[in-house]
């Protein structure tokens, strides 16, 4: 396999002469800062002391872990949210039923039950009688973070798969008309911010003024506990709602024009044959959608820092922003990085799911 | 002759996507109306959709003084830097884990693969505090340097250079050029299209980026116009006017919109290829 002789490069060497400049990048700003994060997080490390002097820190262990995610005398119980924990045991039952009855894979099967067990098994712990959580915003926090994905995504996917379904014809109005709902997606979270915290505004808004107009009184949407979630995830969904539309739209692309003209001769048009023919031809593409949808949305965080700065009281607090707080507001760099691996375990899970749906396809 | 309901499907649209455009407009149509007014009211003419009394002075102060030139241009020099550095490595890399025989050529495809899964979200602390050991931050490169070592486009070049038959390679081979000229003359040249798409997929990412510049620039002559913005429109309405702040709003959002509108299919594709490989 050796080139050429004389002065001409071997392979190999070709080979590391054109790999060193991304693989030094790499290992000096992803693969070190990813092993330090996990280093930062086993000590007590305040931002600003360590800045001053870099032996101000402590090797503490697993604590930090313990004093964002745990708390004195916690204990676990079958009854400590009977609704999630019900719900997993229902699920548990059903999945257990549909791979008898053939109607889930056993893959299939099988993430469902896991996701079910989790359901029942991590809503159980709770502070016992005289007992604390030591953070007791972590888990609120985790909980909003897991609300904003479970509105936002099924929002985002619900949309664009319905105007997906809608937009698949190949003339110049449709494609115009993709172009209009794609713009918003290009801008960035700062813009979209600007332009939604005046949507949203009580005494200047778009909103209020043309409910204003039909005597409706306006609504403090980004201070107001009720609608401060509801706020942020309609302008995640006027934002991000595109790429999900694309990849629908793509995907649309693979069904041959025949099964429709098939179905139509038995009357199956318009609704029906979305619900027949499109749904079960996309649902890998679905799946793909969604799982993409849950790790983008995991990571929100400019939309509750500018919009509602995580409130009011701390009903749109998301993850990220906590773990940004706690390491540059309160300089709790290892507590920071704790919760900041949690994040890294969470989306790791995901993106290994996403990899095994992904390879499926081919 | 398209079917009468087609002309339906189309006018039922229109609306929803008309819908779907009036945030953006009405941010448009507010930076054209001048300040004194809008303290007062919004919705001057049609909800303030119209951008009546109208004016430039908004821009014209946007451009006289304040940071907001400077901020735009910062965005630039960060984006077309970082745009061209990511170019530069994934392109060489790309093309050595796809074309050429080394050892270990698996296990650095995999180390390389691993990265795909680790968010900017999971790292920006361990940067941040790197990057202040060097006294780096503050800087242009720091703001690019993160981002150069995210393998998607490794991944975007490798996929595409696989594509590309053997022969053309051999017949170069048999001629006695080297790899390097090879990968220069032959590959890269062919690259263009992957490349483009890789370009705009790293400018969109760099323009829009907010977590790691506000992290890591804190002075306000090196921030971004993403970060910039975010730090005027807190206190929109009382300290520089909502035309204003509206006005660097169109500013921070034209050259991605316009990036968008001449190379739709290459936006569209870098989207694609960004989001759904991470």
């Amino acid at each position: 396999m050796r080139g050429g002789g004389g002065k001409t490069l071997s392979q190999g060497q070709a080979a590391f002469l054109l790999l060193l400049p991304f693989l030094s990048a790499y290992a000096l700003f992803l693969v070190y800062p990813f092993f330090k994060g996990v280093w930062i997080s086993l000590h007590d490390w305040n931002l600003l002391a360590v800045a001053f002097n870099p032996d101000a820190k402590e090797y503490v262990g697993l604590r930090n872990y313990e004093r964002v995610m745990w708390g004195r005398e916690i204990e676990w119980s079958l009854m400590a949210a009977p609704f999630w924990q019900g719900l997993g045991l229902m699920g548990l039952v059903l999945s257990f039923a549909f791979y008898r009855m053939d109607r889930l894979s056993l893959f299939n099967a099988i993430a469902l039950g896991l996701a079910s067990a989790l359901l029942v098994f991590l809503p159980g712990f709770h502070p016992g009688e005289g007992g604390r959580w030591y953070d007791r915003r972590f888990w609120p926090t985790v909980g909003n973070t897991l609300l904003f994905v479970g509105l936002a995504v099924p929002g985002v996917t619900i949309t664009a798969l319905i105007l997906a379904a809608m937009l698949s014809g190949q003339t110049r109005a449709m494609s115009i008309l993709r172009t209009l709902f794609f713009l918003s997606q290009v801008l960035s979270v700062t813009v979209v911010t600007l332009i939604w915290q005046i949507m949203f505004s009580p005494r200047q808004g778009l909103i209020a003024n043309i409910t204003g107009t039909f005597g409706g009184t306006p609504i403090n949407w980004l201070t107001d506990q009720q609608f401060a979630m509801a706020a942020i995830v309609i302008a995640t969904v006027w934002w991000s709602l595109g790429i999900a539309m694309i990849l629908f739209l793509a995907g649309l692309q693979d069904i041959s024009r025949d099964i429709y003209e098939a179905a139509a001769l038995d009357n199956a048009t318009g609704v029906k044959a979305f619900y027949y023919i499109t749904l079960p031809n996309l649902k890998r593409t679905i799946t793909l959608v969604v799982i993409l949808q849950i790790i983008l949305h995991f990571q929100v965080f400019g939309q509750s820092h500018l919009m509602t700065q995580g409130g009011p009281n701390d009903t749109t607090q998301v993850l990220v922003r906590y773990i940004y707080q706690t390491g540059f507001r309160d300089s709790e760099l290892g507590r920071a990085s704790a919760m900041a691996v949690f994040l890294f375990v969470i989306m790791g899970a995901f993106s290994a799911i996403q990899f095994i749906v992904g390879r499926e396809k081919q | 002759m398209m079917p009468r309901s087609y002309y339906w499907l189309v006018i039922g649209l229109s609306i929803p996507a008309f819908l779907w455009l009036i945030p953006t407009l009405w941010m448009v149509s507010l930076s054209f109306q001048p300040n004194e007014i809008l303290a007062r009211t919004t919705s001057s003419t049609f909800f303030g959709l119209i951008p009546l009394p109208f004016t430039l002075d908004n821009y014209a102060a946007l451009f006289s003084f304040g940071q907001t030139p400077y901020w735009f241009l910062n965005s630039l020099i960060v984006s077309l830097g970082m745009t061209l550095a990511v170019l530069f490595v994934s392109t060489t890399a790309g093309y050595a884990l796809a074309r050429l025989d080394f050892p270990f050529k698996r296990t650095i495809t995999v180390i390389c693969l691993l990265g795909l899964m680790v968010p900017e979200q999971a790292v920006f602390i361990p940067l941040y505090t790197m990057f202040a050991d060097f006294g780096w931050h503050n800087s242009y490169h720091a703001l690019i340097l993160p981002r150069v070592a995210v393998p998607i486009g490794v991944f975007l070049m490798l996929q595409f250079f696989k594509a590309i038959p053997k022969d053309i390679e051999e017949a170069a081979r048999i001629d006695g050029v080297g790899w390097l000229q090879i990968f220069w003359y032959v590959m890269l040249p062919l690259a263009r299209p992957a490349m483009m798409t890789l370009a705009i997929l790293t400018f969109l990412y760099a323009w829009n980026d907010y977590l790691w510049p506000l992290v890591s620039a804190q002075q306000r002559e090196y921030f971004t116009i993403t970060l910039g913005l975010a730090s005027i429109q807190s206190n929109f309405a009382q300290s520089e006017g909502l035309g204003r702040v509206m006005a660097s709003g169109v500013i921070a959002s034209l050259p991605v919109v316009l990036l968008f509108l001449i190379f739709q299919r290459y936006v569209v594709q870098a989207m694609t290829a960004g989001g759904s490989k991470g």
